[in-house]
């Protein structure tokens, strides 16, 4: 299996504060990968390391052998996609628009061909119906839906999800997860940091637990969520399976 | 000769009318110019304030943009903190002792008024900036966009959508503060109107007349600036297609666009 992202030693912190304390991590193509963990443990920080919305303190962040820091800056966000939290969907344009303006200014495809593939994946995700409609007046799923479709859009290799179900009301995480599991299903590359165990757990190809800035175990979630190595992770799993 | 208020007004108007058009179109101009290019100042500036340098910028690069940023803030600091009337004497003074430089009348103003206003758009455009979520910057990032793209097709879109009441009150601000010009003979409608005034002796009538110019040409543009505002605010409804089966179903949908979910 390629390698797509290879992270070794991966350093952050903000001021005296070490967010991440030495990261190693590596994603094949085709892979999900599924990171979970305490509130503070750095999970965002990792993702956002890793398409340097966050600047590394230190570490190594490898795209299919290239070093992040030194590929052009619109390249490497093209290839490697976000999917937030709280969706950040462009306010000041439509659906559509926002799966276009990233084509049109970065890609400089052209506005049919921009056109097009934006109604593919809005159509994917089930958003066509609302391509004319502006953020506000959508609900949270569909926002994250057309989030999802507008990161398509730019045939990312590979996308970092930031736990794209947490700001959504509970009726609502369905629909978004299943979404995501159709990606998994068309064999696009993905990290997704979540607190949905019943997703990660049949979604995902490997599971990661982080705490307190590190990797602290990292297996297939057959065995992390069934006969996981280290306390630390029995003790979180024991917390949130119970609640 | 009139001997009544209302004698010297006909009077004045009849004899100076020519002027006071004149004069009023004059100070609309300076105002539209001077907001208009003001306003592109400010969101240049406000454009390199907020520029960051990535990680591996050089040194010069780095040198280069301090200086800038250095020199934009004095620049927006002196022009806020000195009166326009000074900045006008400086300004077309300056031009013909050291520059040899003979300024026309107007084109002083339209400079004098253009810088004035665009180191106090800076500071608005900046308001405006901060008042956008972080996450729309993020996300303009996120797909690849350069600063200058996630800037003009993201950020300042909905930044001007927040400060034009303040762009509006800067235009009436004009309108009015261009008066103070007259001090180097631009011919706006105060400057007229000290012309027309100082024939007849009558400054009470004559300026009555200038205030209900100036009135005028204020009320006027405040609410023509209401009404662009609510433009802007944009529609408030959508069209929902139908799906592959019934394309024929198109249903508008109107919500409140800031009511969010
Ligand atoms: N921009 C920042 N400046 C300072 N501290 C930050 C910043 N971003 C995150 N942190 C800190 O880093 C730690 C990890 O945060 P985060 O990566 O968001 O954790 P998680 O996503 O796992 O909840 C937290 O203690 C947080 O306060
Ligand atoms: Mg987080």
């Amino acid at each position: 299996m390629a390698e797509i992202l290879h992270v070794t030693g991966l350093y952050k912190r903000f001021g005296g504060n070490e967010v991440l304390s030495g990261i190693d991590l590596s994603v094949g193509a085709g892979e999900v990968v599924c990171v979970i963990g305490p509130s503070g443990s750095g999970k965002s920080t990792f993702l956002r390391c890793i398409n340097l919305l966050e600047e590394p303190s230190g570490g190594q962040i490898l795209f299919k052998g290239q070093d992040v820091m030194k590929m052009p800056a619109s390249l490497l966000h093209a290839r490697v996609g976000m999917v937030f939290q709280q969706f950040n969907l462009f306010n000041n344009m439509t659906a559509l628009d926002n799966c276009v303006a990233g084509q049109r200014r970065v890609l400089r495809r052209s506005r049919e061909e921009s056109v097009r593939k934006a109604m593919f994946y809005l159509e994917r995700v089930g958003m066509l119906p609302y391509r004319d409609a502006r953020p506000a007046q959508l609900s949270g799923g569909q926002k994250q839906r057309a989030a999802i479709a507008r990161a398509l859009c730019m045939d990312p290799e590979v996308l970092l999800f930031d736990e794209p179900t947490s700001a959504l009301d509970p009726e609502m995480v369905d629909e978004v997860l299943s979404v995501i599991r159709t990606l998994k299903d068309g064999g696009l590359t993905m990290m997704i940091v979540t607190h949905e165990m019943a997703f990660a757990r049949d979604a995902a190809d490997r599971v990661v637990f982080m705490d307190a800035g590190k990797v602290v175990e990292d297996a297939p979630p057959s065995k992390l969520f069934v006969k996981p190595e280290n306390p630390r992770t029995q003790a979180f799993l024991a917390r949130t399976m119970r609640g | 000769m009139p001997n009544t208020f209302f004698g010297w007004i006909g009077f004045l108007l009849e004899k100076y009318g020519g002027m006071f058009l004149s004069g009023a179109a004059n100070t609309l101009l300076i105002a539209v110019v001077g907001t208009v290019a003001g306003f592109i100042i400010g969101l240049l500036v406000a454009i390199v304030r907020t520029i960051q340098l990535k990680r591996d910028a050089g040194g010069l690069k780095r040198a280069a943009l301090g200086a800038a940023k250095l020199l934009l803030n004095a620049y927006i600091e002196v022009f806020r903190g000195t009166p326009m009337i000074v900045q006008a004497m400086v300004v077309y003074y300056g031009a013909s002792q050291y520059l040899g430089l003979n300024l026309p009348a107007m084109t002083a103003a339209f400079l004098v008024v253009s810088i004035n206003t665009g180191a106090y758009m800076a500071e608005i455009v900046r308001g405006g900036i901060l008042s956008v979520d972080a996450g729309q910057k993020e996300a303009a990032i996120a797909v690849g966009m350069t600063h200058w793209q996630g800037m003009t097709g993201v950020i300042l879109p909905q930044a001007i959508r927040n400060i034009l009441p303040s762009v509006g009150n800067e235009f009436v601000v004009n309108i009015k503060d261009s008066s103070v010009l007259n001090v180097i003979s631009v011919t706006e409608v105060f400057f007229m109107s000290k012309s027309a005034a100082g024939t007849y002796y009558r400054y009470f009538e004559v300026f009555f007349i200038t205030s209900v110019i100036y009135f005028i040409l204020t009320f006027t543009f405040t609410r023509l600036l209401r009404l662009v505002e609510k433009k802007l605010s944009g529609s408030a409804s959508y069209t929902v297609y139908g799906s592959q089966s019934s394309y024929q179903a198109e249903i508008e949908v109107k919500r409140d666009p800031e009511g969010e979910a």
